[in-house]
């Protein structure tokens, strides 16, 4: 599982800045968090466009994850890149005061839809193309919000699992405090993914790697010594989540339809 | 012999732009003496094409682009590839490829082999070729293949047991893997390499590979285009991953000498082989 990480940054750079400029855009814009993802995100992103075409919103509610808002500001200072921060809870607490609710799910949601409608915002303002942080092992388990963090105009980092993400934020000198603290969605207090999951990265990987990646049957998968019910479990989620990695479908009707037999490149003359 | 590499990442759909990038690197290949320039797969028109395949698909014979690159062929030898309606067979779409020299088409090929697994929809788009055959040119012998064509080790063998001295392989492949940490390009360009230095050396052929850059949904376009000599030597690589565009000179004697050293040409069997690819055939239909 281990990555060429010259290479994987010399790739996704490329990517990120012959995109932004296919699109239309010249500087990119992303939330930072303070986690690895958006950290690492962020450092490809000046590796391929330079720290002045770089916006990043910092998108706090109130004072939930105090240590993930400073290491947000130390990573935007050290990347040396343009940073507003907003806090969204006022907009949250007022949805939230009319329609009370106790389920954590419901309100990290929200806040998650809240942060992608203000970068969709300042996108539009900042002429500035959304980058996405979802990992392959997010994208693969449905671990995100459909239309809140999963939205983006890009996303770099799509193909390379969490452990590799670690991997590549180590080759980029991404600050150790943030390379080893413990993932979250902090979306409550002391929320951390791999708890929330039910299994550590390391050996979501490497079954999720050998499920996708090697093709291997989940009768292989068990042979090569993982747990037979964590392999069902994460199929289980793959197959739960496929509709956040679609657009919704559409029912045949006419000779030629959206999505079905109408298929034009995404690239196309850009 | 002089060749000219165009390394280049043609913009998606739009042929008047491409052409317009052929028009100025033939002009830049004709002022450094070439006498043949190269360019990638579907240069013309972008690799993922999908609907737009059978909508910007030329008819040699009456589109502007085609005749303009055949005007261009009066002081260069040119080889490109683009999404071809069949004047014989209107509507139909092919991933073709041409050899144009003294203002006549010497050649068209149309892609055999269309990937059509995977990340790859070629056999969605486009219909297969029906024919592999070597070629007279001014220089040698040729043959001309596109992408995965030449990842067929049969398509090499049908050019050398044809007479093909060089082999031109046009391409658009994309890189997968980079889990190997050594190595400036994705694992799938040693493929196309071991390829290169093995049809080279087994069919004593200069093999010129002449792949694209940039990226296209995603895709991303390895780059890496390569000279092997009749001996499976390396002459040249271009960069992975970067437009690029060299000039270089071919010694086509080599060709003659390596045909003196290793005999595989005078010793080759085409009809042993005819016969036992026609017992096979007639086998598995029996089957």
């Amino acid at each position: 599982m281990k990555i060429n990480c010259p290479l994987v940054t010399k790739v996704l750079a490329r990517f990120i800045c012959e995109e932004t400029r296919k699109t239309g855009f010249n500087q990119v814009i992303l939330g930072l968090s303070g986690g690895l993802d958006s950290a690492v995100c962020a450092s490809l992103a000046v590796q391929a466009l330079g720290s002045r075409k770089v916006v990043a919103l910092i998108l706090p509610y109130a004072n939930l994850d105090p240590e993930g808002l400073a290491q947000a500001e130390k990573m935007a200072n050290l990347l040396k890149i343009k940073v507003s921060k907003i806090d969204i809870s006022p907009q949250i607490d007022a949805y939230f005061s009319a329609f009370p609710t106790d389920n954590l799910v419901l309100k990290g949601n929200k806040m998650a839809r809240e942060r992608m409608s203000i970068l969709y915002d300042f996108s539009a303002r900042e002429k500035a193309l959304i980058l996405g942080t979802s990992n392959k092992t997010e994208l693969l388990i449905g671990y995100g919000t459909i239309h809140g963090d999963m939205a983006c105009g890009l996303n770099p980092m799509g193909d390379l699992y969490k452990t590799q993400v670690i991997e590549l934020g180590q080759y980029l000198k991404i600050p150790d405090e943030i390379l080893t603290k413990k993932p979250t969605a902090a979306l409550w207090p002391g929320q951390t993914d791999e708890e929330e999951i039910g299994l550590t990265y390391a050996e979501l990987d490497q079954i999720l790697f050998r499920l996708v990646d090697l093709r291997q049957s989940p009768d292989e998968v068990s042979q090569a010594g993982y747990d037979q019910k964590k392999i069902r479990r994460i199929i289980e989620m793959i197959k739960r989540s496929e509709f956040k990695r679609k657009m919704p479908p559409i029912a045949k009707i006419s000779s030629r339809t959206v999505g079905h037999d109408f298929l034009y490149p995404y690239d196309w003359d850009k | 012999m002089k060749i000219a590499l165009a390394q280049i990442s043609p913009v998606l759909g739009n042929i008047e732009k491409n052409l317009k990038l052929h028009l100025d690197l033939i002009k830049r290949a004709t002022t450094q003496k070439a006498d043949l320039i190269i360019f990638p797969e579907l240069s013309l028109t972008g690799y993922s094409l999908r609907d737009l395949a059978a909508e910007i698909a030329l008819r040699p014979k009456d589109s502007a682009a085609f005749s303009q690159l055949l005007d261009a062929s009066g002081s260069i030898d040119l080889v490109f590839g683009f999404a071809e309606d069949r004047e014989a067979n209107p509507g139909i779409i092919y991933n073709s490829a041409a050899y144009l020299s003294r203002k006549r088409c010497l050649h068209l090929h149309r892609k055999v082999f269309l990937p059509t697994s995977g990340m790859f929809e070629e056999g969605r788009f486009f219909a297969s070729g029906r024919e592999i055959k070597s070629f007279e040119t001014n220089f040698a012998k040729t043959g001309l293949l596109i992408c995965r064509d030449f990842l067929h080790y049969c398509s090499s063998y049908c050019l050398f047991a044809g007479g093909a001295s060089l082999i031109i392989i046009i391409s658009a492949a994309p890189g997968r893997g980079v889990s190997k940490t050594e190595g400036q390009s994705f694992e799938t360009s040693e493929m196309w390499e071991l390829m290169g230095q093995a049809v080279s050396f087994f069919s004593s052929a200069v093999t010129i590979y002449c792949n694209r850059v940039g990226i296209e949904d995603g895709a991303v376009f390895a780059g890496g285009s390569y000279v092997y000599s009749p001996y499976g030597q390396l002459v040249i690589r271009l960069p992975y991953l970067e437009e690029d565009f060299t000039v270089l000179e071919l010694d086509l004697n080599e060709i003659t000498q390596a045909r003196r050293s290793w005999p595989f040409r005078r010793d080759d069997r085409p009809e042993v082989i005819w016969r036992s690819l026609e017992r096979i055939i007639r086998q598995e239909d029996e089957d």
